[in-house]
């Protein structure tokens, strides 16, 4: 489903190189957990794939469903079926959330050949979803995000995940700000969204999400690099001793730095 | 009288000469004529005007009304709002066109009509170009010379009107540029409420200047909630002067949405008479190509116990230029004054610009005052997630535009005017995508 093959990447207009090499494949059905410590890339890596405009590829490619999409804009790439969960989702005054969310929902069915919905139709099909956040329905006239807890816009993330049914998922640090509540509510839902059709990459500090969401693999990304890949007894090791080994290893090569 | 022999004459005081009397407002028309003498048109070296270009005034050749070869108006219901069905004034380039009117569907105590048929009325006499007060404005003295009729409402002690009022003031086409002198006068008595929309709108894209004079009084207790759009021809001029004197517990909210216009210079102010008011002064400027648009408002609370609240929202496309001067006047002996002021641009073009002067005088001491203006573009980030939901970037622009502009059009009361307003925001949204795809 998703090939990112050697990717480098920039910040637009800048010489500081992010992105120094990146390979990972991943594969309908499954969850990746993507896994390293602070400014190691791993954020960048997410949002270079939905096409965010403030990073520039400078080499490699990333393929979804065996095409490139580094032409594409980051609409269009959503219309393909790529859903990014912000680290911090962005507060949009006087627009509610069931405004985005329509509009969202329609603009993807239609590029995606499935029917559009009128507001009643989409109301009906939104209620469940907002079951499974556990969200009241009051927060569908909220504008998006604005003055939402940090709570609360993780939660919206998810939901907007589950409206859209993305094909593949980024989920930038969606556990970080969570309470344990929190965080089972949010990992309960990307448990029952995720299927045999999708794809979720999971974007994280801490070891704590991987006890509610089961990764079929676990990367490690230091310097812009995934630099170590393994099951998810890796990230149990790295639980217990930090990153510094894999550091050590990664400098060993010459490859970091 | 050494000041008159400093007065240069302008076009207006040329034009002047051919107004020819109606019969009407004597005592009105001899004042402004020796008020007029005594003016100057302003230029930019008077602080008040020193951003604003008037040379697209000062070159027009304006000829007298009835030279203008003036076009009729056609195709006008459409601008008719449905609650306003029985409670409606039609003024074509300032003349009151019965036929187009409808009045009487608002309830006891409530009058309203053509100012020309209320010259014997007691608040005509009393109010009618009394309470309008902008010092020496050559604006105002031609428009008390050359208006004969204009829009009267009037509401006795505890009436409320039944419906909105519209007052529609259309300008048509016409061969050469002409000048148009709207009047609007406003007087509701104690306890009394009344909402009131007050629409100009060009037909064509021909050039004219239009002087809208608005002068209102809310005694004690009334209420009016007043919603002014300028929806003029891009190629018009627009110098509007609306003040309102506000009455013990009174509230006056007025709303100006500036879209059309190729040069709009609106000059709003209230004047507090007593303690315990309440008032708005609020604004939407939407302006695109080379348009200007300047604001420049007066609150002034002589009294005390009185809220203010004043946020004015600037989107500005093209090579743009919006203009603010807020003023905000607290006297020594207002107390306990809770004012807010806000004016907050929008940037969506690199060669648009925005010249904002917030002004406090405060002489008393126990006030409470906000004020802050704010520049600034689009949040790219804001774009981004727009997009990574599906939306286009156009589309995503326009959402965010129009949410920036949402604010003010939220208060308005009156439902068909919110949707057009509604309409119009994504019409000048709309406009500017195509614009940039063209580009």
């Amino acid at each position: 489903m998703l090939e990112i093959k050697n990717l480098h990447a920039v910040v637009e207009g800048e010489d500081i190189e992010i992105l120094k090499g990146v390979n990972l494949k991943v594969n309908k059905g499954e969850i990746h957990a993507i896994m390293g410590p602070n400014g190691s890339g791993k954020s960048t890596l997410a949002k270079v794939a939905a096409g965010h405009p403030e990073y520039e590829v400078t080499g490699g490619d990333i393929l979804y469903d065996g095409e490139s999409i580094l032409e594409l804009d980051p609409d269009e790439r959503a219309h393909a079926g790529i859903f990014l969960a912000f680290q911090y989702p962005v507060e949009v005054p006087g627009v509610t959330n069931t405004t985005l969310l329509r509009e969202s929902y329609n603009t993807i069915a239609a590029s995606r050949g499935r029917e559009e919905l009128d507001p009643l139709e989409f109301d009906d099909y939104i209620s469940d979803k907002l079951e499974l956040v556990q969200m009241k329905r009051d927060f569908l006239d909220r504008s998006v995000n604005t003055g939402f807890s940090g709570g609360e816009k993780k939660r919206n993330e998810i939901f907007q995940m589950a409206v859209l049914q993305p094909k593949l998922s980024l989920l930038d640090e969606t556990d970080s700000g969570l309470d344990i509540d929190a965080l089972k509510i949010v990992s309960d839902g990307i448990n029952k969204l995720h299927g045999d059709d999708d794809a979720v990459i999971l974007i994280t500090h801490y070891q704590r999400l991987l006890n509610y969401i089961e990764p079929d693999f676990v990367h490690v990304m230091i310097g812009g690099k995934i630099v170590k890949s393994g099951d998810k007894t890796l990230a149990l090791k790295l639980e217990e001793q930090g990153y510094d080994w894999l550091e050590a290893h990664a400098t060993v090569n010459g490859e970091a730095g | 009288m050494n000041s008159s022999t400093s007065v240069e004459s302008s076009f207006l005081h040329r034009l002047a000469k051919h107004i020819t009397a109606s019969g009407k407002w004597a005592a009105i028309r001899n004042q402004s004529q020796k008020d007029l003498n005594m003016s100057s048109f302003p230029h930019k070296k008077i602080e008040e005007w020193r951003f604003t270009d008037l040379r697209p005034i000062t070159r027009t050749e304006f000829v007298p009304f009835d030279e203008a070869g003036v076009f009729p108006a056609t195709d006008i219901e459409q601008y008719f709002i449905p609650e306003s069905d029985r409670s409606r004034l039609v003024f074509i380039n300032g003349n009151y066109h019965e036929k187009y009117s409808s009045i009487g569907g608002l309830g006891k105590g409530v009058t309203v009509g053509n100012l020309s048929d209320f010259e014997e009325h007691d608040s005509v006499s009393e109010y009618l170009n009394k309470l309008v007060n902008y010092d020496n404005d050559v604006f105002v003295h031609f428009n008390g010379l050359n208006f004969v009729d204009g829009a009267f409402i009037h509401l006795e002690k505890d009436a409320k009107a039944e419906a909105p009022i519209q007052v529609l003031n259309l300008y048509t086409d016409a061969k050469e540029p002409f000048i148009s002198t709207p009047r609007l006068l406003v007087v509701a008595e104690e306890e009394s409420d009344v909402t009131i929309i007050e629409d100009h709108i060009g037909l064509a894209g021909n050039t004219y200047l239009t002087i809208p004079v608005c002068e209102v009084k809310a005694k004690q207790g009334a209420h009016i909630h007043h919603v002014r759009i300028q929806r003029d021809s891009l190629s018009a001029l627009h110098v509007s002067r609306p003040i309102a004197y506000v009455e013990k517990n009174s509230e006056y909210h007025s709303y100006t949405i500036n879209l059309g216009a190729k040069l709009a210079r609106n000059e709003p102010r209230v004047v507090q008479e007593d303690e315990e008011v309440d008032f708005t002064l609020d604004g939407l400027v939407l302006i695109d190509g080379e348009q200007v648009a300047d604001t420049h408002s007066v609150m002034d609370h002589r009294f005390s116990h009185g809220e203010s609240h004043q946020l004015h929202k600037v989107v500005v496309n093209g090579s743009a230029h919006s203009i603010f001067n807020g003023k905000i006047f607290v006297r020594k002996d207002a107390q306990k004054i809770d004012s807010f002021q806000e004016n907050r641009n929008l940037l969506l073009s690199n060669d648009g610009l925005v010249n904002t002067k917030p002004q406090l005088e405060i002489f008393a001491d126990d006030v409470l005052c906000s004020h802050g203006a704010t520049i600034g573009q689009l949040d790219p980030e804001e774009v981004f997630y727009l997009q990574s939901r599906g939306m286009t970037e156009e589309k995503a622009k326009e959402v965010l535009t129009y949410a920036f502009a949402l604010e003010t059009i939220e208060n308005m009361k009156v439902e068909s005017v919110h949707k057009l307003l509604i309409e119009e925001v994504y019409r000048y949204t709309k406009a500017n995508t195509v614009a940039k795809v063209t580009a």
